[in-house]
């Protein structure tokens, strides 16, 4: 087992393409790593110049303490999946799980044991004779994650693994997934463009965009404090509601101006917005902090009235589309009980102790105590 | 059942293509079977078939000797070009090699008319092995050969065979092992495909087997052209002898749309 760490790592293409810039990251030795961010947004280039595949142009690139730039990618000790696999066409499932142990010379005996043991915990010791081309997507998966296992590599890089399964199957390989982790406790990275695999999976999530890292963090503590606004968008759905308002001082406190209406900024976070009074700024509110019963919003809730849009009932829970006379329409998500219908007028309580602003020239969110 | 005018059209140019491609086909069939004067006769006459002509290849030609040279030269020529081939292909679509430009450099000398390289294939060859023998005819067809069998496979290692290459990499497979034991296998039809056609061109060759060759060493091609001018046209053991130099390319043709269908189905057209 091993620590990944990146130090200004870039990678160009040789088209010019800037595919990374300047990365900065320390995977911990056993750390369940998750790199989301929309497609294109270099995490594969990444991915690749961990394992070797892709050099990277500049920067440093450290697996185990030890700088692997111009290590080949077989004596990097790590294992690699893909999305679609790549399985060894013309060989057995047997064949491509003991490929790599192989190679290295392993007694027969010993490939044996491990192909035993890791095609039990997969649940393809049933398939062991047979050629790729005779399984399922989903046991190709298996075989595939199965192949990463028996070399009991330094880390797993795992490329989008579960992209190409329908939505029941890589539910269960989430749970699967998450399992061997715990079960193994071999540093893993997971490359993933769905913000729920992200959240549900990762014991830290980095953040994507354009070749750079927005921010690093555990799931909830990147959903509670976004570092921008392209991460506030990203994560969740219905993502938060992003609203052009102004600041402005009110009496002793300060008041945000939202074309629905006007919410008071709540006393702790004051010294730290104070700074952009009298200036556009962008409202970050996610619709789950909007109530309907005005004691679950806590200490800092206050009254928002507008029409109902549309109405989305998912079973457990409602989304309604509120219009906002003036400005955009904005989702809040509530109770299933509720009989409101398009048109109606609704009475919500927003939490304003979880209110986030951010900086509309730069996207960056303004600092502030952690939510209350 | 009532046939729509639209299929009897189709068909009907289906029928006079096909007929246009059988037709000198059967004639040379008809030609074989028959005697020397029957052969001429406008419009063709059956007679009386007979076998004769084939017999008479094999004891007034030497058609064994040219089915032999043709057989080694042309099993030499590809057993020579297709490795090399398949390595050029290789370092082609992996690494920086001069990319499209080399490759369409190598398809426009394909499109030469083959005169022109006459000469110089000549005095190369010349300079290598003694002239007139097999290894020379050898030399020039895995020459000619070599660049287009090596420019057809390029697409067979594109697309699939790259990320498995990346995954035996991965697995800890040199990039030497990665090609013998992932790569090659699974490019094998495209490699077969692109063995077989190498192996029908340089059967099917005549300028530079002509220019460069002895009585001894005569192949099928040059040795049927030969028949032509000896003792005035021997048409009917001609085309005897044509019907038997075309075995061989009939055999291997439906083997090479096999291998070149599955071979495509790797590449770039997936
Ligand atoms: N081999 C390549 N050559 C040139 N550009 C590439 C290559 N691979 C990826 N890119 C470009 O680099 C950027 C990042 O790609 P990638 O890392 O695959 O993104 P992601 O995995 O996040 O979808 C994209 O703009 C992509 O077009
Ligand atoms: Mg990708």
């Amino acid at each position: 087992m091993a620590s990944i760490e990146l130090r200004s790592v870039s990678k160009a293409y040789d088209g010019g393409v800037h595919a990374v810039r300047d990365i900065d990251l320390s995977i911990a030795d056993g750390e369940f790593m998750i790199f989301l961010g929309p497609s294109g947004c270099g995490k594969s280039t990444t991915l690749r110049m961990i394992a070797g595949l892709e050099t990277a142009t500049a920067g440093d690139i450290l697996i185990g303490g030890e700088r692997v730039n111009d290590l080949d990618p077989a004596k990097r000790d790590i294992s690699i999946v893909f999305q679609n696999y790549a399985l060894f066409p013309h060989m057995s499932v047997r064949k491509n799980l003991s490929f790599g142990l192989r190679l290295k010379g392993t007694p027969r005996a010993e490939i044996e044991r491990r192909i035993g043991h890791v095609s039990k915990m997969m649940g393809i010791d049933e398939l062991l004779d047979r050629r790729p081309s005779q399984l399922s997507g989903g046991q190709r998966q298996r075989v595939a994650l199965g192949r990463a296992l028996v070399r009991e590599p330094q880390a797993f890089l795992l490329d989008e693994p579960l992209s190409n399964l329908d939505a029941k199957l890589r539910a269960v390989m989430r749970t699967e997934l998450i399992k061997l982790h715990q079960r193994l406790g071999t540093t893993m990275v997971h490359v993933t463009h769905d913000q729920v695999e992200a959240m549900t999976m990762g014991e830290r999530i980095c953040i994507m965009k354009d070749g750079e890292v927005v921010q690093v963090g555990a799931p909830l503590e990147v959903y509670t404090n976004p570092a921008d606004t392209f991460v506030a968008g990203f994560l969740a759905t219905p993502s938060m509601n992003l609203m052009p308002a102004r600041l402005e001082a009110d009496g002793d406190g300060l008041a945000i101006h939202l074309a629905a209406g006007t919410i008071a900024v709540p006393e702790p976070f004051r010294a730290a917005y104070a700074p952009y009074a009298g200036q556009a700024i962008i409202a970050g509110m996610r619709p789950e902090d909007f109530h309907e019963k005005p004691a679950e919003a806590g200490p800092f809730g206050q009254l928002v009235e507008t029409t109902i849009e549309t109405v989305e009932a998912l079973g457990p829970e409602t989304i309604l589309t509120l219009s906002q006379p003036g400005g955009t329409a904005f989702a809040a998500r509530v109770s299933a009980a509720g009989t409101s219908r398009a048109g109606d007028k609704i009475r919500l309580t927003y939490d304003a102790g979880k209110l986030h602003l951010f900086d509309p020239r730069t996207t960056k969110r303004i600092a502030r105590p952690l939510s209350v | 059942m009532r046939i729509k005018p639209a299929t009897l059209l189709r068909h009907g140019i289906l029928i006079a293509f096909s007929a246009a491609i059988l037709l000198p086909l059967l004639w040379v069939l008809r030609v074989s079977l028959t005697d020397k004067l029957t052969a001429y006769k406008i419009p063709p006459e059956i007679g009386h078939l007979s076998f004769d002509n084939f017999i008479e290849v094999f004891t007034r030609f030497d058609f064994s000797l040219w089915f032999a040279n043709s057989f080694g030269i042309a099993l030499a020529t590809t057993a020579i070009s297709l490795p090399a081939a398949t390595m050029m292909a290789y370092a082609a679509a992996r690494y920086r090699t001069g990319g499209a430009p080399l490759l369409v450099t190598v398809l426009a000398s394909q499109m030469l008319p083959p005169i022109v390289l006459v000469l110089p294939l000549f005095l190369l060859v010349t300079t290598m092995v003694p002239i007139g023998g097999r290894a020379a005819i050898t030399l020039a067809h895995v020459a000619v050969n070599l660049p287009f069998m090596a420019w057809m496979m390029v697409s067979f290692f594109e697309g699939e065979t790259k990320q498995l290459e990346e995954a035996a990499r991965a697995e800890g497979a040199t990039r030497w092992q990665a090609f013998r034991l992932i790569t090659v296998p699974v490019a094998m039809p495209g490699i077969l495909a692109a063995g077989l056609l190498g192996f029908i061109l340089s059967w099917n060759e005549f300028l530079y087997a002509l220019i460069l060759s002895t009585s001894k060493s005569q192949t099928l091609s040059v040795g049927l052209a030969s028949m032509e001018t000896q003792a005035g046209v021997n048409i009917a053991p001609l085309a005897a002898a044509t019907l038997l130099g075309l075995a061989p390319v009939l055999i291997l043709l439906p083997f090479l749309q096999k291998y070149l269908i599955k071979g495509l189905s790797l590449g770039a057209l997936k």
